[in-house]
């Protein structure tokens, strides 16, 4: 993302109900496959549910190129939704489909809460804390125990 | 699965064992290990029965030399059949376990399970590809009640690790024949030949069945070298856990084995950490131990 000029600022059009919903198809796996396109996904990658929960998360395995890989769904934050956008011209992104949660993947090892994307999560609690309006009686109340 | 539902009468004599496996070099399906076991007393009358190296035996004569020692009271049998997805993901984990010892693994988990059905074992023939004196040492560590005589080509020396050939050769032909692809692909066939790299059904199987993305069906051993050569246009895969390696971090006694092994299968070269994953480089370190970048532009 380091090079390329920035462009005129870009529209992006979010559409929540006539796109897909792709929840339950999201993935985020543990490596970058250097090609861009469609591919058959869900006739070779195949989670499954092992039964077994890990830190509280229904653990699942999957495959991919010989290395096994071990996840959770991960439901996105009560009134967040996720979208994917696809490029309609240089100043305009559209939504093509929607997600309400991720599956992340770990090589080789169980999820846990200290994963990246798990964390990744709490940014969302502090930038509410940061945006949310403070009362009069919050304000009162903080300046009062300084 | 094994014959060890039922305990039989002469387990608390003493007792011999083969160890034997079947579907090593193949670079398709599970490898097998398989034990025979029966009462040193019986030891005369096994070398009686024709078992021979089962690689020299027809198919048939190996079904019907199977069925023959299933409903041999006097033996005793018990199989580990290793999916060839374990296979890959132990070997291409980033703390590689190579064939060896995934094999003494298995072995040693069959002679521990017979153990704990209460048999008396006292000697255990095993045939090895690696060093036998080594192996035997480490055998002898785990299990010091019993004698073990490990060597090159125990299959054709000692009756009972021939049984346990014809086992493990007939299990995991039968596994392979009656595989269940876990891939939905249309046009897939099931023309594996014998799995091993040099055969010409197994080379076409996979040519036919190779994927630029997902390589081959999880059928494959994908930490086999050959498969490399069928993925010269395959799209190429950087994974996060081998980013680390270049620290030079991995100074066990296998080092050298090891790194050889990464540069086999879908292992790929080393690349910086930014192309795979974001960093939250320059941010303050809440976003960056959550690797949160800073998206200003869209770029695709």
């Amino acid at each position: 993302m380091e090079k390329g000029g920035r462009g005129a600022p870009a529209n992006i059009v979010l559409k929540k109900d006539e796109a897909e919903d792709l929840s339950g198809r999201i993935h985020q796996v543990p490596c970058c496959v250097k090609q861009d396109g469609p591919a058959s996904v869900s006739d070779y990658f195949k989670p499954k549910l092992t039964g077994v929960g890990v830190d509280g998360l229904p653990l699942q395995q999957a495959h991919f190129r010989g290395r096994l890989l071990q996840g959770t769904s991960l439901p996105l934050p009560h009134g967040f939704s996720g979208f994917v956008l696809s490029k309609k011209s240089d100043e305009c992104w559209e939504t093509s489909a929607t997600f309400r949660d991720v599956t992340y993947w770990n090589h080789e090892f169980a999820p846990s809460h200290n994963d990246d994307l798990f964390r990744a999560f709490h940014c969302l609690t502090l930038s509410q804390a940061l945006h949310n309006p403070v009362t009069a009686e919050e304000l009162a109340s903080s300046s009062f125990s300084l | 699965m094994g014959s060890e539902s039922v305990v039989p009468k002469w387990a608390s004599q003493p007792c011999i064992m083969g160890i034997d496996e079947a579907g090593r070099g193949p670079v398709l399906g599970p490898m097998v290990y398989a034990c025979l076991y029966c009462a040193r007393s019986y030891q005369n009358t096994l070398s009686s029965l024709s078992f021979a190296d089962s690689k020299t035996l027809k198919e048939d004569k190996r079904e019907e030399l199977f069925e023959a020692l299933k409903s041999n009271d006097s033996l005793a049998w018990a199989v580990d059949v290793i999916d060839p997805r374990d296979l890959s993901a132990k070997m291409l984990q980033k703390n590689k376990i190579n064939l060896n010892e995934i094999s003494h693994d298995s072995a040693m988990g069959l002679i521990h399970r017979v153990l704990k059905l209460g048999v008396l074992l006292t000697e255990v023939y095993i045939d090895t590809v690696g060093d036998p004196g080594k192996y035997e040492v480490k055998l002898s560590k785990v299990f010091p009640s019993i004698k073990f005589v490990v060597a090159k080509k125990a299959d054709s020396l000692y009756p009972v690790v021939s049984g346990a050939s014809i086992v493990a050769k007939v299990t995991r032909d039968r596994a392979l024949r009656d595989w269940v692809l876990d891939e939905s692909v249309k046009n897939m066939h099931r023309n594996f030949g014998s799995g091993y790299p040099g055969d010409p059904q197994t080379k076409s199987w996979l040519e036919d069945h190779k994927h630029p993305i997902f390589g081959f069906p999880t059928l494959v051993r994908f930490s086999w070298g050959t498969c490399n050569t069928y993925f010269k246009d395959g799209a190429e895969v950087l994974w996060e856990s081998d980013k680390t390696d270049e620290d030079g971090g991995n100074n066990n006694s296998n080092g050298k084995r090891q790194l050889k092994l990464s540069h086999v299968g879908f292992t790929t070269s080393k690349r910086r950490s930014e192309e795979i994953e974001s960093s939250g480089k320059g941010r303050c370190r809440f976003f960056q131990s959550r690797k949160l970048e800073q998206l200003t532009y869209f770029q695709k």
